[in-house]
C-alpha cells in the first residue's frame, strides 16, 4: 500500500472521474426511459456519438493547453481554418484525400507551435495570444471559404465518416483512440511527464532540468495537433464546411475539462474525465432535443454546471 | 545612443517629447503622445487618400459614436486588467444590463434614465457576483468569467425568447431616438454651436473616463485596486480589503459594461440578446495599446481612449479603402500581437526600473 499522502489526490481524482461516469450513466438511463427506449436503438446511437467526436477532440486539445497552465483560445477558429483549407485543396486542387488529411494535421499542429512559440518569445499570456491567433485565424478562414459552402470534395473520407462499427461510429472510434494515445503519452513518455511537471510546479521543473519553454510549446503543438485531428474528423461528418464550422466550439472546449475535473492552474490532467465530461454536455444537448426546449437551456445548463463545479471543487479542495 | 543628436534625414517628423531624461523608461511613458501622432497620421493619410473620410454626417459622426460606445468597453476590461484579473464575459454583461434596460422600458414603462440606472446596477450587481465567486474560491478570474459568460449566454437568450416576440425590446422611452441622432450642432450657446460630428452620446465616455480616471489616479480605493493588482500578498500583509477591492473592480467592471451595452442599444435602436457579442476583441483591444498592463497595477485611461480611436481608425480607414471584413480582422489581429509585444517591453522596464537602487 502506498501512504496515504501519495494516495489522496489521486483518490480525489478517482473520485471525480467516478461521480462524472455515474451522472453520465443515470443521464443516459434516464434519457434511454424519457424516450421510451428510442435512445438504445442504433440510428440514436450513431447521431449520440457521431456528435461526441468533436467535442471529446476539442476538449482534449483545451485539457493539453490547461496542463501547463496555459490556454487556448483559437480552438474553434484554428479547427475552422483547418477544415475550411483542407476541404479547398481536396475540391479545387484535387488534392487525394490522405494528403489533405495529413496537411491538416500538420496545419494544425504548425500553428499551434506558433501560439507556443509567440507565448514563449514574448513572455506573454497565452490567453491574450490565443486571442489575436483567433482573430487571424477567423479572417483566414473567411479568406479561403468567403460565404460558400464546400460539400463536392473526396467521397472517400465522407464514406468514412458515415461508417460505422455495431453502430458505433468510426469518427468516433477514432477520437477514442486519440484520447487513449494522449493519455499513455502523458503517463509514460518523458515529455508527456515533464510537460505536467512543468505546468504542476514550473520553477522545480526548471529546478529538475526541464525547459519550461518547450513544455509551452509542445502542449500548443499538441493541442494544435488535437485540433487538427477534430478538423479532420468535420470534414469528414458533417454535411459540409463553411465560413461557421468552429464558431461554437470554444466554450464547449472549456466545458469538458473544466467539468472533467483538470487543474485549472496546470500538471494535472485527467483524459477520463474529460471524455466523460464531453458525454455529459452531450446528454444535455440530447435532452434538450428530446423536450423539444429552447437551444438556449444547453449554454445556460453548462455554465452553470461549468460554475458550479469551479466553486466545488475548491470548497472541497480547500476543507480537505 | 542619444536621442538628442537630431535625426540622420533632418526633415523626419519626430512627434514631441518632453525635455529631459530622455530614457527608455520615459519614451514608454510618452505612449499616449504616439498614439495621438500615430492617429493623426492615419487620419491624413486616409483623408488624402478618400476625402470622404472627412465627411461629417456619415463617417465622422459614426466613427466617433463607435469610439464612444467602444471605450467604454476598454474602460469595462481595464477596471479588472487593473487587478490583474480578466472579464471575459464583458460583452454577456453589458447584455445582460441591456436586457434590464430593455424591461424597464417594455415592461415597467421606466422613464429614459431610471432604466439606464437600472441596468448599470444589474450589470454591476453581475460584477460583483462573478468577484465573489472569484474571492470565494480562489479560482482565476478567467474561468469564473468564462463560466459566467456560457449561463449569461444562456439566461439572456432564454429571457428574450419567452419574453419578446421578434427577440428584441423595441419600445423606445422618450428622449432615445434623440441621444441618438443629436449632435453638438444641437447645442448652442447664444450663437455658437458646437460641431454636427461630435455625438451627445458621447457625453457618456466622457463621464465614464472622468470618473474612472479619478479613481485611479485620487480616490483610495482605485489607488488600493492597483495596489492589488501589482502584488495581492504584499497588499493583504499592508492591510488592504483585497477581497473588497476584487470585488469592486469586477462590480465597476460589470457596471461599465451594462452602459457600453445602453449605448450600443441606443445607437441600434432596440435591446437584443446580440449587444455585446463583438465587444471581446475590443475590450482589450483600447486598453492594451493603451498602455495598460495585462498583469495588473498599471492603467491608461486616456490611453485607452487613444487606443479605441487607433483601432476604429484604422477598421474605417481600411473598409473606406475597400479592405473586406476578413482582411480587417486579420489586421486587428496582428495589431494585438504587435501590440502586446511593446507591452512586454515596457514591463521588463518597469521590473528593471522598480529592482534597483
Amino acid at each position: 500500500m502506498t501512504s496515504l499522502s501519495t494516495l489522496a489526490p489521486r483518490a480525489v481524482f478517482r473520485s471525480t472521474e467516478s461521480t462524472l461516469a455515474i451522472l453520465a450513466a443515470a443521464g443516459f438511463a434516464a434519457l434511454a426511459i424519457a424516450s421510451d427506449g428510442s435512445l438504445l436503438s442504433g440510428s440514436s446511437l450513431e447521431t449520440l456519438f457521431t456528435y461526441l467526436a468533436v467535442p471529446v477532440l476539442i476538449g482534449l486539445a483545451q485539457m493539453v493547453a490547461l496542463a501547463v497552465g496555459q490556454m487556448n483560445l483559437s480552438v474553434g477558429a484554428l479547427g475552422g481554418f483547418v477544415a475550411v483549407a483542407a476541404g479547398s485543396v481536396m475540391a479545387h486542387q484535387g488534392v487525394p484525400a490522405w494528403l489533405a488529411v495529413l496537411g491538416a494535421l500538420v496545419l494544425g499542429a504548425a500553428v499551434g507551435a506558433i501560439n507556443g512559440l509567440v507565448v514563449v518569445l514574448t513572455q506573454i499570456n497565452g490567453f491574450i495570444v490565443t486571442l489575436a491567433t483567433m482573430t487571424i485565424l477567423t479572417g483566414l478562414q473567411y479568406e479561403v471559404v468567403g460565404t460558400a459552402t464546400l460539400s463536392d470534395y473526396s467521397p472517400g473520407l465522407r464514406e468514412l465518416g458515415r461508417t460505422s462499427v455495431f453502430h458505433i461510429p468510426v469518427i468516433f472510434l477514432v477520437a477514442i483512440a486519440v484520447a487513449v494515445a494522449l493519455a499513455v503519452y502523458l503517463r509514460r513518455a518523458i515529455w508527456g511527464r515533464r510537460l505536467l511537471a512543468s505546468g504542476g510546479n514550473p520553477l522545480a521543473a526548471r529546478l529538475s532540468g526541464i525547459s519550461n519553454n518547450r513544455a509551452i510549446i509542445l502542449a500548443h503543438c499538441l493541442s494544435g495537433l488535437l485540433i487538427g485531428v477534430a478538423a479532420v474528423v468535420t470534414l469528414a461528418s458533417a454535411p459540409g464546411v463553411n465560413q461557421s464550422i468552429g464558431g461554437d466550439w470554444l466554450l464547449a472546449s472549456f466545458a469538458a475539462p473544466i467539468i472533467g475535473g483538470v487543474a485549472l492552474s496546470g500538471g494535472a490532467v485527467s483524459v477520463t474525465g474529460t471524455v466523460l465530461a464531453a458525454l455529459i454536455v452531450r446528454l444535455v444537448d440530447v435532452a434538450r432535443a428530446q423536450f423539444s426546449l429552447d437551444p438556449s437551456w444547453v449554454n445556460f445548463v453548462v455554465g452553470a454546471v461549468v460554475l458550479g463545479t469551479v466553486v466545488i471543487t475548491h470548497r472541497r479542495g480547500a476543507s480537505a | 545612443m542619444t536621442l538628442l543628436v537630431g535625426s540622420p534625414h533632418g526633415t523626419t517628423p519626430t512627434p514631441p517629447k518632453p525635455p529631459k531624461r530622455r530614457t527608455f523608461g520615459r519614451i514608454a511613458a510618452d505612449q499616449r503622445v504616439g498614439l495621438l501622432a500615430l492617429i493623426a497620421v492615419l487620419v491624413i493619410v486616409f483623408a488624402s487618400l478618400r476625402s470622404a473620410f472627412l465627411d461629417e454626417q456619415f463617417v465622422i459622426f459614426p466613427l466617433l459614436r463607435d469610439i464612444s460606445t467602444l471605450t467604454v468597453v476598454g474602460l469595462a476590461q481595464l477596471a479588472v486588467l487593473s487587478i490583474g484579473h480578466l472579464n471575459i464575459a464583458v460583452g454577456r454583461m453589458a447584455a445582460f444590463g441591456a436586457m434590464f434596460m430593455g424591461i424597464s422600458y417594455e415592461m415597467w414603462h421606466l422613464p429614459l434614465y431610471a432604466g439606464l440606472v437600472i441596468g448599470i446596477a444589474a450589470g454591476a450587481g453581475i460584477g460583483a457576483l462573478t468577484g465573489v465567486i472569484i474571492t470565494s474560491s480562489g479560482v482565476n478570474s478567467f474561468v469564473v468569467t468564462l463560466a459566467m459568460d456560457f449561463a449569461l449566454l444562456g439566461l439572456i437568450s432564454l429571457v428574450y425568447s419567452s419574453f419578446t416576440t421578434a427577440a428584441a425590446f423595441t419600445v423606445k422611452p422618450a428622449g432615445m431616438n434623440e441621444l441618438r441622432q443629436y449632435t453638438l450642432a444641437d447645442v448652442c450657446v447664444g450663437d455658437l454651436c458646437g460641431s454636427g460630428a461630435i455625438p451627445q452620446l458621447a457625453i457618456f465616455t466622457v463621464l465614464a473616463l472622468a470618473v474612472v480616471g479619478y479613481l485611479f489616479s485620487r480616490a483610495r480605493a482605485g489607488r488600493e485596486m492597483l495596489f492589488v493588482g501589482s502584488n495581492p500578498v504584499a497588499a493583504e500583509l499592508s492591510g488592504i480589503p483585497v477581497h473588497r477591492r476584487i470585488i469592486g473592480a469586477h462590480a465597476l467592471s460589470g457596471g461599465l459594461a451594462a452602459l457600453a451595452g445602453f449605448m450600443l442599444a441606443v445607437t441600434s435602436g432596440s435591446f437584443t440578446a446580440g449587444i455585446g457579442s463583438e465587444f471581446m476583441l475590443p475590450s482589450f483591444l483600447g486598453p492594451v495599446l493603451g498602455g495598460t498592463l495585462l498583469t495588473g497595477g498599471a492603467v491608461a485611461v486616456i490611453g485607452t481612449l487613444l487606443g479605441t480611436s487607433l483601432t476604429q481608425v484604422i477598421r474605417q480607414g481600411l473598409t473606406m479603402l475597400g479592405a473586406s471584413v476578413e482582411s480587417l480582422s486579420i489586421s486587428l489581429g496582428a495589431i494585438l500581437l504587435v501590440a502586446l509585444s511593446f507591452d512586454r517591453i515596457r514591463h521588463v522596464i518597469t521590473l528593471r526600473k522598480a529592482v534597483p537602487r
